[in-house]
């Protein structure tokens, strides 16, 4: 029974963690709770079901798509949104961020309708339902090893692209220092804008997985995601990027545990506790670093 | 007596004739009370990010906090409301420096989301313990309010019986009516005291308050403090209203919803706080007609908050009222430094 709830709770965790990589990075760009990340990510899996229903595309290219769709619509917010107040008063933005957030979450609920959906299970390969392997009675489906493996390869890959080009290097100069780094030639607003979408697009991979392996999505499901993914971004030390991937592996098995041992009844409220206990004995996180205010 | 002070004086008896008016049905009276509910919400929730500057995401948690004191203390003690009332802004109060002290050294987007994640617990909590809170069957069948004043008639007469129970829309209207006026002075009171000198003075720049002297820690436990009171004041009133708590009546959206007022009415301003009640309420019982005419779900009418919340934002941060230090337009040394820089031409 332990195996079985640890196993899913490392499936919920990676998914966290794919939703806290992109709070984390937009956290690290420009100081900002984005708020509506957990819409982008609610988004995702709408997106991937209407391009399978609608258009009649396989899983995979309507994952791909609806990965692009995400990507601009991550721009556009930081676009419309978030780039015009970059030098108001710090509680302008977080506002807007909370507005754009309802927003997103009304918009999808006026086009898809508020009840809940399961996502077209047609599209899928037949074989994500059976058992991949089994070891001292812990079942793991080929869905679920899916969901690993994809998380790990987009993982590694998201590090080789902060730790090895041009941009992602550019994307840490920002981190540092904005004003130094536009003094050294870095287009500020497009490694921004960069960040927004592939922030964006692994939210809509987390929001596709999620809606496949629960087989349901609604407009708001984004908002409690979001919030735990937050939790796990700041357990992991916000800013930064394997800080978030640890944070929301250790908060899914955590919230599993708790669901399993404590009580179901406050699953929701684990990833609270855990942010709560973050904040009070160690702000920095796992992985953060301490920022002197004022400098 | 200036023309400022008439019109405020007329606004407020018109305000008071409303129920005597043949056209005041029972709708119109209850939305209205609804409007004064969200007045005093607004109210409260406009000290912490209005005052302070700090994003208070989880308003509605003492709300509810207060509903339920409230509640649960008529169903199970049958207390008066009036005894209540202090008990429940107590309660409140320290619940809210209990939220308040561990996040007292927060930077304002952790604060955000450590007060989001309170109002979701006392959902969860009010949701869960049923033994305590009947779960999510709620609390039909609360008492109203009533004035009981027998003790007193029978002392002065024996015949007289002093004793009102509230009915209908009319008694909650004057009620709410004497709550958002009491208030509203008492904000006002505190605003231009030292206590709300040391809020701007954090809201501006905490640093600086703390090197000019303010206790900056103190004085946002006094923040949380005052707010939460008036949460939970307005929650006793809604329990003793509608006579009937949910912990779905307790969800983000209100959350979200008065911060959409204290915005649109410009942060750290009461009456912009009054105005933005007035104007999203209503907007809000307008769209609830419209929006599902258009075939949509009456839910979805947020989005328009939601958008307001942007656009405010993005081109009117300080809201339709915003918060000028009107003291120093009336102090005379300004006063005349500003007419004599105008006479020269250089403003």
């Amino acid at each position: 029974m332990l195996e079985q709830q640890l196993i899913n709770g490392l499936t919920l965790g990676v998914i966290y963690a794919l939703i806290a990589v992109g709070y984390s990075m937009v956290y690290g760009v420009i100081e900002l709770i984005n708020f509506a990340h957990g819409e982008i990510y609610m988004f995702g899996a709408f997106f991937c079901a209407t391009f399978i229903t609608a258009f009649g595309l396989p899983f995979f290219p309507a994952m791909a798509l609806a990965m692009i769709c995400c990507a601009c619509l991550g721009v556009l917010l930081d676009i419309f949104a978030y780039r015009p107040l970059r030098r108001a008063p710090r509680l302008a933005p977080l506002i807007t961020a909370i507005g754009m957030s309802i927003f997103l979450q009304n918009l999808a609920m006026i086009v898809w309708g508020s009840r809940p959906k399961p996502f077209p299970q047609e599209a899928l390969p037949a074989f994500f339902h059976e058992t991949a392997l089994t070891f001292s009675g812990v079942q793991l489906s080929w869905l679920q090893l899916f969901i690993f493996s994809l998380t790990i390869v987009l993982m590694i890959g998201l590090n080789l692209v902060i730790t090895r080009t041009k941009t992602g290097t550019a994307m840490r100069a920002l981190a540092q220092n904005q004003r130094a780094a536009a003094l050294m030639g870095i287009n500020v607003n497009r490694i921004i804008s960069f960040t927004f979408m592939i922030g964006s697009s692994l939210g809509a991979v987390a929001g596709i997985l999620v809606s496949v392996f629960y087989n349901t999505m609604y407009p708001t499901m984004g908002y409690n995601a979001g919030v735990k993914a937050f939790a796990a971004a700041v357990l992991g030390g916000i800013g930064s990027v394997p800080g978030a991937m640890l944070g929301g592996i250790v908060l899914g098995v955590a919230e599993a545990l708790g669901a399993g041992y404590v009580s179901s009844l406050y699953r929701d409220g684990v990833a609270y506790a855990v942010l709560i206990a973050v904040i009070l004995f160690r702000p920095t996180g796992l992985f953060g670093k301490a920022v002197r205010q004022k400098a | 007596m200036n023309t400022k002070t008439l019109l405020r004086n007329a606004l407020l008896l018109a305000v008071l004739a409303i129920p005597l008016l043949p056209f005041a049905g029972d709708y119109l009276l209850h939305v209205l009370t609804l409007i004064m509910v969200y007045m005093v919400l607004a109210m409260g929730l406009n000290v912490v990010p209005g005052l302070c500057g700090m994003l208070d995401l989880g308003f509605v948690g003492f709300y509810g906090v207060g509903a339920y004191t409230c509640g649960l203390l008529t169903m199970n003690y049958e207390l008066s409301l009036w005894l209540i009332l202090p008990i429940a802004a107590l309660n409140g109060a320290v619940w809210g420096i209990l939220r308040g002290a561990p996040t007292l050294r927060l930077t304002g987007d952790y604060f955000a989301i450590v007060t989001f994640g309170f109002s979701e617990l006392v959902v969860l909590f009010l949701t869960n313990e049923i033994w305590l809170t009947r779960g999510p069957l709620g609390l039909p069948g609360i008492a109203p309010a009533s004035i009981d004043l027998s003790w007193l008639s029978k002392a002065i007469n024996p015949e007289w019986d002093w004793y009102w129970e509230f009915i209908g829309e009319k008694p909650y209207f004057y009620m709410a009516f004497v709550m958002v006026v009491g208030v509203f002075f008492m904000m006002r009171r505190i605003e231009d005291s030292r206590i709300g000198r040391a809020w701007f003075a954090i809201r501006e720049d905490d640093l600086a308050a703390a090197s000019a002297g303010i206790d900056v820690q103190i004085y946002k436990v006094i923040a949380y403090a005052v707010s939460a009171a008036i949460g939970a004041v307005a929650g006793s009133f809604l329990a003793r209203w509608t006579m009937f708590l949910s912990p779905d009546m307790f969800k983000f959206w209100e959350s979200f919803l008065v911060l959409c007022m204290i915005v649109l009415g410009g942060l750290g301003n009461m009456t912009g706080a009054l105005l933005g009640s007035v104007v999203l309420i209503a907007m809000g019982e307008l769209l609830r007609e419209i929006l599902p005419r258009l075939g949509m779900p009456a839910e979805t009418r947020f989005i328009v908050y939601g958008l307001i919340m942007v656009l405010i934002m993005r081109f009117k941060p300080s809201g339709f009222l915003p918060k000028i230090a009107d003291a120093a337009l009336h102090n005379p040394i300004i006063v005349e430094l500003r007419r004599s820089l105008k006479a020269k031409g250089v403003v």
